[in-house]
């Protein structure tokens, strides 16, 4: 990442969370596919339903046990108790062929959905944290609600059950029913006092999580750095520091929820206690048969997972809310609902065609004017204020500066990169509405100052999905001063670059960037400093070969000399204005600014 | 891999032994507990056997408050097991992840290659994180399922032994079964948990390549390699969940047979009259309890072959060595450290390359000695400064650091003795004082802020927000390139090596940010050894020696002002080139 984009050092985790609709949302996911939810909530009903036969079984076996004295029709019971398990098989099989399509491709809606908004808020500023803290919110939290769907399905069923099995014990006795049940509403009670902290708890535990994975991201990210200083010691006890921050906070949210649960649990146990006090007068007076306190126990258990269920689905509706919070944060400020937009996953059948060439947007380049141009970084510091200036076909400007006079942050307002402040930026006369969009091939290319290569071939990371046929690869190595390494590369093209392009060097890595710039079809090249090509020849050479290019639109940042005096225009940027525009010979007459550039190198270069 | 199945037993032993007083402490809150789970089924019994003849009716009461208490007890102690147990299992599991975080870290550069960061979180972290959950639900359910099985079996051979003969046959048959399919699907998880990676990797990849994808209008082309993952992970979702369910079934046929078995024995005792209706009922009763613990073995399996994938994965990893081992280990001399190249041979061939990049070099550096290292792109100097780190061993030849062989020494002096400045400087979002001392608590703030004070940049840290306490954000954001630098520079000389290797990186900085690092480049290098690999002519002004490489070998090598002064040589040459075209500068 450039140091000059990443000035909000605000840190993740102290950002306020979007409050969502949380049942909508959830909606929105079950209409997704909704056979597959539906199919799986009528699947797990009908399995409690089957679960149901055993109860009454149990209480018809000691209705007659002691009247007949143990002589009962043993083979009636045992094919009753075999069909309703029959029954719970097949129900089971329903339940898991729809359980994990359902689960799985609302991820990946919610996966689309963030993804496609991240590519689309301004690059440079689209993450708010670190990539590694962004992916805990596309697993961790995405995981999270997918889960907690399936539970509702859970509860259904349990509810279902719980309606019919209230409905038979209440014909069987009333009283006894309702000491069971009174104490349910105890428990809806304490859910709703307690629910507050839950949410609390399992923020504070996922953010706990996102820290660590936030820094294993780092780590390896940084793995060679980390070896060659011989600092991994020092790292895995940082890491186990952040981890035992992380226990600390799971562990309170654990446990809290095993309170609550063991909560849920007790009162149906104290219910429980409740039938054994009434039943006990009425065992005696022949109104309550041991066959029908079988029956109670039986069903008991079962209530009992409703009861427990329940409490669990309204903490996880709440949980769901937690993490429905974190992944609208991760959208840039698009509207909330966007995150479980409907729209094609393409989980099956035939994926969108690659397409071909990108289509023009404007005519060809004749005069690009930047008028007002103003970015401010959210810490406050160092942006961009008021830059104006004028490209015309066919020339060379330079934007040079001091580090941190925002030439970086220039050419990324310019492009879209970052989200303007201000300012117009006029193609051929028409005002560009939107840079983003518009600055791409055919009318742009660009070569970031750090550029991310992907661990994909070398020919992927170069096409980016562009069709090959179409293109003139082997130019736009040439171009790059690319060709000799590539010929060098026993599989060529088919080079696998490693994560992030680790298996090239630093020169190669960024004229493969530059290879990947020239060959898309663009009216305006623009470099953000190509100085890291490094060696002399190399960079003589990529110069050379790009001035030779017949009718090449370049804005390039640089404070190279050779660079400076093949301009036609260069931009001298000061605390982010422009100081002076104007020809070298010009610039070195009357600006001081462009005289202490010019002569500090002078002064450095011995 | 399936084939010998995860194994579980290493992993606990390493991992639970150290934790013996809260293993114990669970051990009785869960032998409590089922204990507790094993009586009030006998005060049922006596509750239905009162209320069903006249004489017993006075006690209804009292077993009635019994029951009650019991199950307050039995809650509370569970509680307690929850808390305890999640104790054990983040902390076993946290030290698993740092151990599996240190292991990565002293692998091979070619391990690294080959896997993106997110992958690396997700096996590090997604995995064990699976675990966790085996490591927790493994005590407090399957050990606690068990013990509660064996109990019920125990209380049901004293009632009758016929019937204890008869439920215990089930139960044994009913949990083979179960065991028997606990490895069917594990490496079905593991296929899900590895599209999962690729996944997660793709993203984390990605996300950090914004810029790039955007300004290159390949946001569509992104897209679609999105959608590619996607249905990877359904497929292989989908696959796992349906293997694994087949061990749901067994317990739903478990359960009828068992209900089946309870009544058939029920109704023979009672014809017999060897029971009361009391224990007919507890017959029935523990039979129900027995299906508790088999549901919950079945119920754990799912977690447990999610989490036998991971362990089989954690096991591969932990079974990955670096090539690059430590030797004897030997004490290098204090100062500047002389370095010795003999016959060095060197080809990537770990990432199937046989051509070799530095072909049969011989060099030396006195102590003290400052040598710039000029060549293009791809002449071997980056690889010749990676060889004296040891990231890599020459494929021939030695390498000799004050006179010792490299090979013998221990892979940390050797990095603590040799301070590297890269050309990216990597920056954590962290304390500046974390970034600069690398997380090390050894080093004190006043040996910082001299550090500081030496290189001549004290100022600059007085000029932080908080001083050391500057939280830098992700990526190093907050920092100029300059500073980053800077940091760096100080970072390395904390740790007082005796031979610097400074890959130049000024190419991005302006001309002021520059002298400030000129001066600290200068304290930095006072006293030590250094090599220096200079892109501009500039730099190599400071070397005593100039090293040309081509194609892996020495092709110059001389004092610098004899080289200059020599109008043949290769150095004279680029000094005009420079001069001529300027690009240099």
């Amino acid at each position: 990442m450039s140091a000059e984009t990443g000035m909000d050092a605000k840190l993740a985790g102290n950002e306020p969370l979007p409050r969502v609709p949380t049942g909508r949302f959830l909606w929105s996911l079950v209409r997704y596919r909704p056979w597959l939810f539906w199919i799986n909530s009528l699947s797990i009903t009908l399995l409690f339903v089957a679960e149901m036969v055993p109860g009454f079984v149990a209480r018809d076996f000691f209705d007659r046990l002691a009247a007949t004295q143990g002589r009962l029709d043993l083979w009636w019971y045992s094919a009753l108790l075999l069909m309703s398990a029959a029954g719970r098989i097949i129900f089971l099989v329903g339940c898991q062929l729809t359980n994990a399509p359902f689960m799985l491709t609302s991820a990946a809606l919610m996966h689309k959905n963030l993804f496609a908004r991240i590519l689309d808020l301004p690059a440079a500023r689209a993450l708010s944290t670190t990539s590694g803290e962004a992916i805990s919110r596309f697993r961790d939290d995405v995981d999270h609600v997918t889960d907690s769907m399936i539970t509702f399905n859970d509860l259904t069923a349990s509810t279902v059950f719980a309606v019919i099995a209230l409905t038979v014990m209440i014909q069987i006795n009333g009283l006894i029913t309702l000491a069971v049940f009174l104490p349910m509403t105890l428990v809806v009670a304490v859910v709703n006092l307690a629910s507050g902290r839950i949410e609390v708890y399992r923020k504070a535990s996922r953010e706990a999580t996102a820290q660590v994975t936030g820094f294993l991201g780092e780590v390896f990210g940084a793995v060679q750095a980390v070896q060659v200083a011989g600092a991994e010691e020092g790292v895995a006890a940082h890491f186990r520091r952040l981890s035992a921050q992380r226990l600390e906070a799971s562990v309170r949210d654990r446990v809290f929820n095993g309170i609550l649960e063991s909560i849920f649990w007790n009162t149906v146990q104290i219910g429980t206690g409740g039938i054994l006090l009434v039943a006990g007068q009425a065992m005696g007076d022949g109104r309550f048969t041991v066959g029908d306190f079988a029956l109670f126990v039986y069903y008991l258990g079962w209530i009992t997972e409703f009861t427990a269920l329940f409490g669990i689905v309204l903490a996880r509706y709440k949980q769901a809310g937690v993490a429905f919070g974190r992944m609208t944060a991760l959208l840039g400020g698009a509207p909330a609902p966007t995150l479980v937009q409907h729209g094609p996953t393409y989980l099956s059948g035939p994926v969108p065609a690659a397409g071909g060439l990108p289509a023009r947007q404007a005519p060809p380049l004749e005069r690009l004017t930047v008028a007002g141009l103003t970015y401010g970084y959210p810490a406050g510091a160092r942006g961009i204020h008021d830059i104006g200036f004028t490209v015309e076909r066919g020339t060379f400007t330079v934007i040079t500066g001091r580090i941190g006079a925002g030439k970086t942050t220039l050419v990324q307002a310019l492009l879209g990169l970052l989200p303007p402040a201000g300012g117009t930026i006029v193609w051929n006369g028409t005002p560009v509405a939107d840079p983003a969009a518009f600055f791409v091939p055919p009318q742009a290319a660009f070569t970031p100052q750090v550029p991310r290569l992907f661990s994909d071939t070398l020919r992927d990371n170069l096409l980016l999905g562009l069709p090959e046929a179409a293109l003139d690869l082997p130019a736009a190595l040439r171009l790059a001063v690319l060709e000799g390494d590539v010929a060098a590369m026993e599989a060529g093209l088919d080079t696998r670059v490693g994560a992030r392009g680790v298996r090239l060097s630093g020169g190669q890595i960024q004229r493969a960037a530059a290879a990947r710039m020239f060959v898309r079809p663009a009216d305006l090249l623009v470099f953000d400093d190509l100085s890291s090509a490094r060696d002399v020849e190399t960079e003589r050479l990529l110069w050379e070969r790009v001035f030779a290019r017949p009718a090449s639109t370049v804005l390039a940042v640089s404070h190279r000399r050779a660079a400076l005096r093949r301009a036609d225009r260069i931009i001298v940027l000061q605390n982010g204005s422009v100081a002076a525009v104007g020809r070298l010979d010009d610039l070195l007459a009357t600006c001081a600014e462009m005289q202490y550039l010019w002569h500090g190198e002078d002064g450095s270069a011995a | 891999m399936a084939a010998p199945g995860p194994n579980y037993r290493s992993l606990l032993g390493t991992y639970l032994a150290p934790q013996r007083g809260r293993m114990a402490a669970l051990t009785v809150l869960l032998g409590s507990s089922i204990i507790l789970q094993l009586i009030n089924p006998q005060l049922l019994r006596a509750f239905i056997d009162a209320a069903t003849t006249a004489a017993g009716r006075a006690s209804l009461t009292t077993l009635a408050a019994a029951f009650l208490v019991l199950a307050v007890v039995q809650q509370a102690l569970g509680v307690a097991a929850t808390y305890v147990s999640e104790r054990v299992a983040g902390t076993a599991t946290n030290a698993l992840r740092a151990d599996l975080m240190l292991h990565c870290l002293r692998l091979d550069p070619a391990f690294h290659k080959a896997r993106t960061p997110g992958e690396l979180i997700e096996r590090i972290d997604g995995d064990v994180t699976a675990m966790a959950n085996f490591f927790s639900q493994f005590v407090i359910q399957i050990i606690g399922s068990l013990l509660l099985l064996v109990g019920v079996l125990a209380v049901l051979w004293t009632v009758d032994a016929r019937a204890g003969l008869a439920i215990s046959v089930f139960t044994a048959i009913t949990l083979a079964g179960l065991v028997r399919l606990r490895l069917l699907a594990v490496p079905y998880w593991a296929a899900a948990r590895q599209a999962a990676a690729d996944l997660f990797g793709f993203l984390e990849e990605r996300l950090g390549g914004l810029v790039d994808i955007r300004a290159n209008g390949a946001g569509g082309y992104t897209m679609r390699r999105l959608y590619a993952n996607l249905r990877e992970r359904l497929r292989t979702g989908r696959k796992a969940r349906l293997i694994g369910s087949i061990a749901w079934s067994v317990p739903a046929l478990a359960n009828a047979v068992g209900y089946a078995l309870a009544f058939a024995l029920a109704a023979l005792l009672y014809r017999e009259g060897s029971l009361s209706l009391g224990t007919a009922f507890l017959i029935y009763y523990y039979t129900q309890l027995l299906f508790q613990p088999l549901n919950q073995i079945s119920h754990q399996i799912d977690d447990f072959q999610k989490a036998g994938a991971g362990i089989v994965r954690v096991e591969e990893l932990r079974a990955i060595q670096p090539t690059v081992t430590d030797g004897a280990g030997a004490a290098l001399p204090a100062g500047a450290l002389a370095v010795a190249f003999a016959a060095v041979t060197f080809a990537y061939s770990d990432e199937g390359d046989e051509t070799a990049v530095i072909r049969d070099l011989d060099l030396r550096i006195a102590p003290g000695e400052i040598v710039g290292l000029l060549g293009r792109t791809g002449s071997g100097k980056t690889t010749l400064t990676r060889l004296l780190v040891r990231l890599y061993d020459p494929t021939a030849g030695c390498i000799f650091l004050a006179g010792t062989d490299l090979r013998t020494l221990h892979r940390a002096d050797v990095r603590r003795n040799i301070g590297m400045v890269t050309q990216e400087v990597q920056l954590f979002r962290a304390s500046v004082r974390d970034n600069l001392t690398l997380f090390d608590p050894a080093i004190g703030d006043a040996r910082i802020w001299a550090a500081l004070a030496e290189l001549g940049l004290a100022d600059w840290g007085h000029s932080l927000p908080a001083e050391l306490d500057t939280m830098l954000a992700a990526g190093g954001g907050g920092l100029s390139a300059g500073e980053a630098q800077l940091l760096a520079f100080t970072r390395v000389f904390l740790r007082d090596p005796g031979l610097i290797i400074l890959d130049e990186a000024s190419s991005r900085l302006d001309p002021v940010t520059e002298r400030l690092i000129e001066r600290a480049v200068d304290r930095l290098l006072r006293g030590r050894t250094a090599i220096i690999i200079a892109h501009r002519l500039a730099t190599v002004e400071r070397a005593d020696t100039i090293l040309i490489l081509d194609n892996g070998q020495v092709v110059e090598v001389g004092p610098r002002s004899a080289l200059a002064a020599d109008p043949c040589s290769r150095f004279a040459g680029l000094l005009r080139t420079g001069a001529a075209a300027e690009v240099l500068v």
